[in-house]
């Protein structure tokens, strides 16, 4: 048995490294988030002026991000959903395979690929050109927020969607089998058996995705070169042009909030489930 | 153990059964290329309960998911009243399955796993929660449809499966081991309560178990399987007094083997692994197959035993009776198993078990004596190529 006293020494490396490298960065952008460094004071002057410059891109943030995490459960449900209750063995199979390259491609890398994908003279529209669905005169850039949402959605949903099919080919078998047995066809038991009970995972996932695609610089950067933009790009802009730390600060406290209250979205259902279970 | 075979099948009195009569013909179903079931045939009568009763891995639980849809059929056909199933997928056959581990749903209250089946069939809510709680009164769970899945006891959750196979009136009810995750206790009772609801409602079941009393005290008939293909069927009284064959006697737990050395006509000469002789009257005997003269083996349960202390100096080895065999032994072990004591018998170097309400003492000489009608004669196993070596409990064996 190893002593209290030992185990907190055990522990303490990895407890400094975590105050040191993490936790002071971030209290200290935090407070000085609220230093006005040109009036010498304290103060939300950087915040009424991030307000008052990014409002637009704070809401196009928030917009983007929620309708990418949308689309990537919808997504991830529809793809998990065909490997655990898919009926053609070779289909699962293939699905299988393909599903997880996304994974292992940067973000750097998979904007780089969308830019030549999607823009006005890129692969998507000349496919559709020949296939003769458009004309030349009719094809558009996707290089806007759709292009974005596009990105994210591409790049997350092999992740979440590995989440959600792990969890779903740990439920019982006899689950699915025993609505099946009372009747009930495929589509109707992913969303009244299957998904109710990997619900939890879901959350996760999507949680996660949502603050790695609130975090990410070189999509937007890339794929989106005018305004509005995401706060990412606003930040380093704010940084890189100005020098200026206190916006740049206020932003990154305006991004964590709007993590925050997801996670905190998060933890009390959290919550609930335990208490309700007790 | 008495059962009601015989006036289960009498259609006259009684509502007319919801059950279906369900009709195997030729049944191949196997995984990758090796078939577990092949060429099964048998017919079930509208609300008959059969037991499918067999070792693990003889393929009874393969012919229950294959009714119910989950194992394709390689060849063969599943008729129900006629209708071909074979290639029906499983959520349009309508045969209401309970699984070994229950599968419910633990999302869901009680209620709604009940109403589930009723809901996808687009009822009302009003009709599905008058429905619940007439089920739900049904398999005594009462005032329980509000709690959630966790909060039940094993034995309540085994009433929840039930109930809810049962709420959509299906014309057929496949259990799979339904008992076998309960206590000793609560499994006794739900026995009783599932063959009386049963009865109740006239539905066709099928029970898969490897439990013999299980099946015994449930089905109308036993069909026990060996290897895929089924070694006898008929009522629990036949398949525990006449069994078909060596398989079927010791699964159904005739435990003690005596290899003989078969001889005679109708007056039955048995050479006894020991050198002795014995005469028995073939009819006596319980011979199902035919046993050409030379190696044999006499099969008989340790309960047909009477054991008898011998005093003093007697005969020595095993001798002849006119009414069953004598054989003599030394006890070399016992145990207590609630009404009697088990004692292992040695014989030379057989080993046999035999039941007596006193306890013998170890070491002790004794007089085994079985009667001529508790013995069976089957032909020896090397004779035999499919007598099922995996059988139940095979404990007399030479050493």
């Amino acid at each position: 048995m190893i002593s209290r006293r030992t185990s907190l020494l055990l522990i303490a490396p990895a407890l400094v490294l975590m105050a040191v490298l993490f936790l002071t960065p971030l209290g200290y952008s935090l407070i000085w988030a609220f230093r006005e460094e040109e009036a010498g004071r304290w103060g939300i002057g950087n915040f009424t002026k991030a307000w008052a410059f990014y409002s637009a891109d704070i809401l196009f943030s928030l917009v983007i991000v929620t309708l990418s995490a949308a689309l990537i459960g919808a997504l991830s449900i529809a793809i998990a959903g065909y490997l655990t209750l898919g009926r053609s063995p070779r289909a699962v199979a293939v699905l299988r395979w393909l599903y997880r390259w996304p994974l292992f491609i940067p973000f750097v890398v998979a904007a780089q690929v969308m830019r030549t994908f999607l823009a006005k003279n890129g692969m998507m529209n000349n496919a559709l050109v020949e296939m003769g669905l458009l004309t030349p005169f009719q094809t558009a850039s996707y290089l806007d927020w759709r292009g974005i949402v596009i990105t994210f959605v591409w790049k997350q949903t092999p992740f979440v969607t590995l989440l959600l099919a792990g969890a779903m080919a740990s439920l019982d078998r006899s689950m699915i089998e025993s609505a099946q047995n009372l009747g009930a066809k495929r589509l109707r038991i992913l969303f009244g058996i299957v998904v109710p009970q990997v619900a939890q995972t879901l959350m996760v996932g999507l949680i996660l995705s949502y603050v790695m695609m609130m975090s990410v610089l070189s999509v937007p950067m890339m794929i989106n070169a005018q305004q509005p933009t995401m706060l990412t790009v606003d930040m380093a802009w704010r940084i890189n042009a100005y020098g200026d730390y206190g916006v740049a600060n206020a932003l990154g406290f305006i991004a964590y909030l709007m993590t925050a209250c997801v996670a905190w979205g998060y933890l009390r259902k959290e919550l609930r489930d335990r208490t309700g279970e007790a | 153990m008495m059962q009601q075979a015989v006036q289960a099948h009498a259609p006259a009195e009684g509502p007319a059964p919801l059950g279906a009569a369900i009709s195997l013909k030729d049944l191949h179903l196997g995984y990758d290329r090796t078939d577990v079931i092949a060429g099964l045939s048998l017919d079930v009568q509208a609300g008959e309960f059969i037991a499918l009763l067999g070792a693990s891995g003889c393929g009874k639980t393969t012919l229950l998911r294959a009714l119910a849809g989950f194992v394709p059929v390689r060849q063969g056909q599943i008729l129900l009243d006629g209708t071909d199933l074979s290639h029906t997928p499983p959520e349009a056959r309508g045969m209401a399955m309970m699984f070994q581990s229950y599968a419910l749903w633990p999302h869901m209250t009680v209620a709604q796993n009940i109403g589930y089946g009723l809901k996808l069939r687009g009822q009302s809510r009003a009709q599905i929660a008058a429905r619940v709680a007439d089920i739900a009164g049904l398999v005594g769970l009462g005032d329980l449809t509000g709690r959630r899945i966790a909060a039940l006891s094993g034995g309540q959750k085994q009433r929840v499966a039930l109930a809810r196979a049962l709420a959509v009136d299906p014309p057929v009810l496949l259990l799979d081991e339904p008992l076998s995750n309960l206590d000793a206790g609560t499994r006794g009772t739900m026995r009783h309560e599932i063959r009386a609801l049963q009865q109740r409602l006239g539905l066709t079941t099928i029970l898969v178990t490897h439990d013999r009393q299980e099946a015994m005290s449930m089905a109308d008939r036993v069909v026990i399987l060996n290897r895929g293909r089924i070694a006898q069927i008929g009522t629990p009284e036949e398949v525990y007094h006449r069994p078909a064959d060596s398989y079927v006697a010791r699964f159904m737990g005739a435990t003690n083997t005596l290899p003989v050395d078969l001889g005679g006509g109708e007056e039955l000469i048995l050479s006894l692994p020991d050198g002795a002789r014995a005469r028995l009257p073939r009819a006596a005997l319980h011979v199902p197959q035919t046993v050409a003269p030379g190696p044999a083996e006499l099969i008989f349960r340790s309960d047909a035993v009477e054991l008898g202390e011998v005093n003093g100096a007697g005969q020595g080895g095993a001798g002849p009776n006119s009414a069953g065999l004598t054989l003599r032994g030394r006890v070399a072990q016992h145990s207590y198993l609630g009404s009697v004591y088990r004692h292992e018998i040695r014989i030379g170097a057989l080993r046999l078990m035999a039941d007596a309400a006193r306890k013998m003492p170890i070491g002790a000489d004794v007089d085994a004596c079985i009667p001529a009608t508790a013995l069976s004669l089957f032909p020896a196993r090397s004779q035999t190529a499919v007598t099922g070596s995996k059988a139940a409990a095979p404990v007399a064996h030479p050493l």
